[in-house]
């Protein structure tokens, strides 16, 4: 035999051979290729804004109609006054205050000196804390109230300048655009939903004693969880 | 001793070729025979042949392997990729040939077309190459001349060099080991060695034998043959697809690109390039990944880069049941305390580099994670978990909210345009030059 042909009959399988695995692999690519359905893309799961289990069909429209009565939504002002939160929930004192009871883990009581707006330092760590504990959550609720000492009128302008006070210092430490669109105030008085002293159980920015009083001088501050 | 060597030969009872010793006429190459006194002493260099040929057939294999793993993912699909000397081991979706595989160094070509032409395919011509060399001589037997071993020396030469300067990238650049790889080097060395036998018991030509040099061009062009040919053949074979066309147009864009919060961190601002922002995780190891290719590929440089963190972590994902990386909350807020590209980009690399065990250390509770970066960078320590810093990384993770992305990461926008997933890897180059051209394949 002579060299050529034993260098052909050596040559030709050694060439051949890997032509055809390359030519067979990327044709198979090319098949899954052309087959490839990219609608499973579409399961992967969408960033989105939380929803916690409390947030029920009844608790959402309450919390919208509070909302957009109190200038959370639709930005035509914020705050409500005690008059208009009652009128908009359409409920009793126990009523609205039960809205609040599934945030216990989630809501922190700020407490006000008697006959004072002024955050403490206490007061001041309180807030900043629940609101860096956003998360996905899209309001935030400032409920603030006075003790029934002194008249009603005056109590309703303490209430008032405690949320405002809430509001205030939020603004001033975080700067932050969304402050006017997810801020909601809500001063009440001693008028509408005083709250019991079951509710000195809660996350408080005073350690000291509580009474009916005392948790009263306060604004309630939580992030709201429902999508609306 | 030249007794013995045939004695063991014979025993062994493979075949010597010729009988006699002779060549026939018609076996004569090219006007030289060796002399037949020759015959007698050089029948053992079938065995170093034969080592060259096993040798090669071995190479041959692993480069199979790897091109077929390397061919099997451009369906831009995700596969197990065999990482075994073992033939017919069982393949993995992460080891380190995976880690090889993915890096810039495995393929050639790669802005030119999807994937590239990888290494390995070459590494098949080669071997396959040497693998009927090897054969033919050992066909030849005792004819074999000094020439004809002297070039196949040289021929095993190149994937001795390739295995060296290889295996210096994947440790020093790429940091994995790829077992398939590693026994293409193992192999490439025994070729060799058995080249270097087989030339010193080659029989020498007469002295100025003129159709040497004429034969070892031959077998140049041959080898350039081999590679050309698979060359060619991957190039007619390469898919096409209107997935190309979807790749450079991205999946998806941003509706609501600006960042009012000021939450985003500059990554590495090349001004005049194209704009790009990046959704990550900074204990994210497919981020980590992610960064070395886009590093490695030069085209980083291109990119005008800036980030919003995406911790996979529930302690402050509200979008995770449990946590993927725990310990990215902490790393996020630090990143975000550093501020300027400078210090930001050194918390991102130390997370990078530690990744591994800050992870450990996170899983019962970031506490460990927070010290450690209070160490490592003293000058976020008065920041790392106030309420200003949570806050930042809730507004980062609410920008992803606001144009609803996918929770994963990494993702890359260029331009507002999002890089499709399957681009990510050995897509990268092609798809991501495209992009930043803003030109069609």
């Amino acid at each position: 035999m002579n060299e050529i042909a034993r260098r052909g009959i050596v040559a030709v399988p050694a060439l051949f051979v890997p032509l055809v695995m390359v030519a067979s692999w990327l044709g198979a690519a090319e098949s899954r290729l052309n087959a490839a359905d990219y609608s499973a893309e579409e399961e992967v799961a969408i960033a989105s804004v939380s929803e916690d289990a409390y947030c029920t069909p009844k608790l959402k429209a309450i919390v919208r109609r509070v909302a957009t009565a109190c200038g959370l939504v639709g930005a035509s002002g914020r705050g409500c006054q005690p008059a208009v939160a009652k009128n908009v929930a359409q409920l009793t004192d126990d009523e609205f205050n039960a809205l609040f009871r599934p945030l216990e883990k989630r809501a922190h009581i700020v407490q006000f000196d008697a006959d004072s707006v002024d955050l403490d330092p206490s007061g001041v760590r309180t807030v900043e804390t629940a609101w860096a504990a956003q998360q996905g959550a899209s309001f935030f609720f400032v409920v603030a109230r006075a003790s029934p000492d002194g008249k009603t009128e005056h109590n309703e302008k303490l209430s008032a300048g405690r949320a405002r006070s809430v509001l205030s210092h939020l603004e001033q430490k975080f700067r932050d655009p969304d402050i006017a669109k997810q801020v909601g105030l809500l001063w009440l008085g001693e008028d509408f939903a005083q709250l019991g002293e079951e509710f000195c159980g809660w996350q408080r920015s005073r350690v000291d004693d509580c009474t009916e009083k005392e948790i009263n001088r306060s604004a309630f501050v939580a992030w709201i969880d429902c999508a609306i | 001793m030249a007794r013995k060597w045939e004695e063991l030969a014979d025993d062994d009872g493979y075949s010597l070729g010729d009988a006699d010793g002779f060549p026939e006429a018609d076996d004569v190459d090219d006007g030289y025979a060796p002399p037949p006194s020759a015959g007698f002493g050089q029948k053992p260099i079938r065995i170093p042949l034969v080592l060259v040929l096993l040798a090669s057939l071995g190479g041959a294999m692993f480069a199979a392997t790897s091109t077929a793993d390397f061919a099997a993912h451009l369906d831009r699909q995700v596969h197990s990729v065999t990482c075994s000397v073992v033939p017919g081991a069982e393949a993995g979706l992460e080891n380190g040939c995976k880690v090889v595989m993915m890096s810039p160094y495995s393929s050639w070509f790669r802005t030119d077309y999807w994937g590239g032409i990888p290494i390995s395919l070459f590494a098949l011509a080669v071997f396959c190459f040497l693998a009927y060399r090897a054969a033919h001589l050992v066909w030849k037997g005792h004819e074999t001349t000094k020439a004809e071993a002297g070039f196949l020396l040289a021929a095993t030469m190149l994937p001795v060099i390739m295995s060296v300067g290889y295996g210096y990238i994947a440790y020093s650049e790429v940091g994995a080991l790829c077992t398939v790889c590693a026994g293409i080097y193992v192999v490439s060395g025994l070729a060799f060695v058995g080249a270097l036998g087989a030339f010193v018991m080659s029989a020498s030509p007469p002295m100025g034998d003129p159709a040497a040099v004429r034969r070892f061009g031959v077998g140049v062009l041959e080898g350039v043959g081999f590679v050309f040919a698979l060359t060619l053949a991957w190039l007619a074979f390469i898919p096409e697809t209107q997935a190309d066309d979807r790749g450079v147009s991205g999946c998806g864009t941003l509706v609501q690109p600006e960042d009012p919060a000021g939450i985003m961190i500059d990554l590495e601002r090349h001004p005049g390039g194209a704009p790009s922002i990046e959704l990550l995780d900074p204990l994210c190891p497919a981020c980590k990944a992610f960064d070395g290719r886009l590093k490695e590929s030069g085209l980083g440089a291109k990119l005008d880069q800036k980030a919003v963190l995406f911790p996979l972590d529930a302690e402050c994902n509200w979008m995770l049941t449990e946590s993927l990386h725990p310990g990215a909350c902490a790393v996020s807020e630090a990143m975000l305390c550093a501020g300027g590209q400078t210090q930001a980009r050194a918390v991102l690399d130390w997370a990078f580099e530690n990744q591994a065990a800050l992870l450990e250390a996170a899983k019962e509770g970031d506490g460990p994670v927070r010290s450690q970066l209070k160490a490592a960078f003293p000058a976020v320590a008065g920041c790392l978990g106030t309420p200003v810093a949570r806050n930042k990384v809730v507004k980062s993770l609410r920008w992803a909210v606001a144009n609803a992305l996918p929770v994963m990461t990494p993702q890359l926008f260029v331009r507002g345009n999002r890089l499709c997933d399957e681009d990510t890897d050995l897509g990268l180059e092609y798809t991501l030059t495209r992009m930043i051209g803003g030109a069609k394949p």
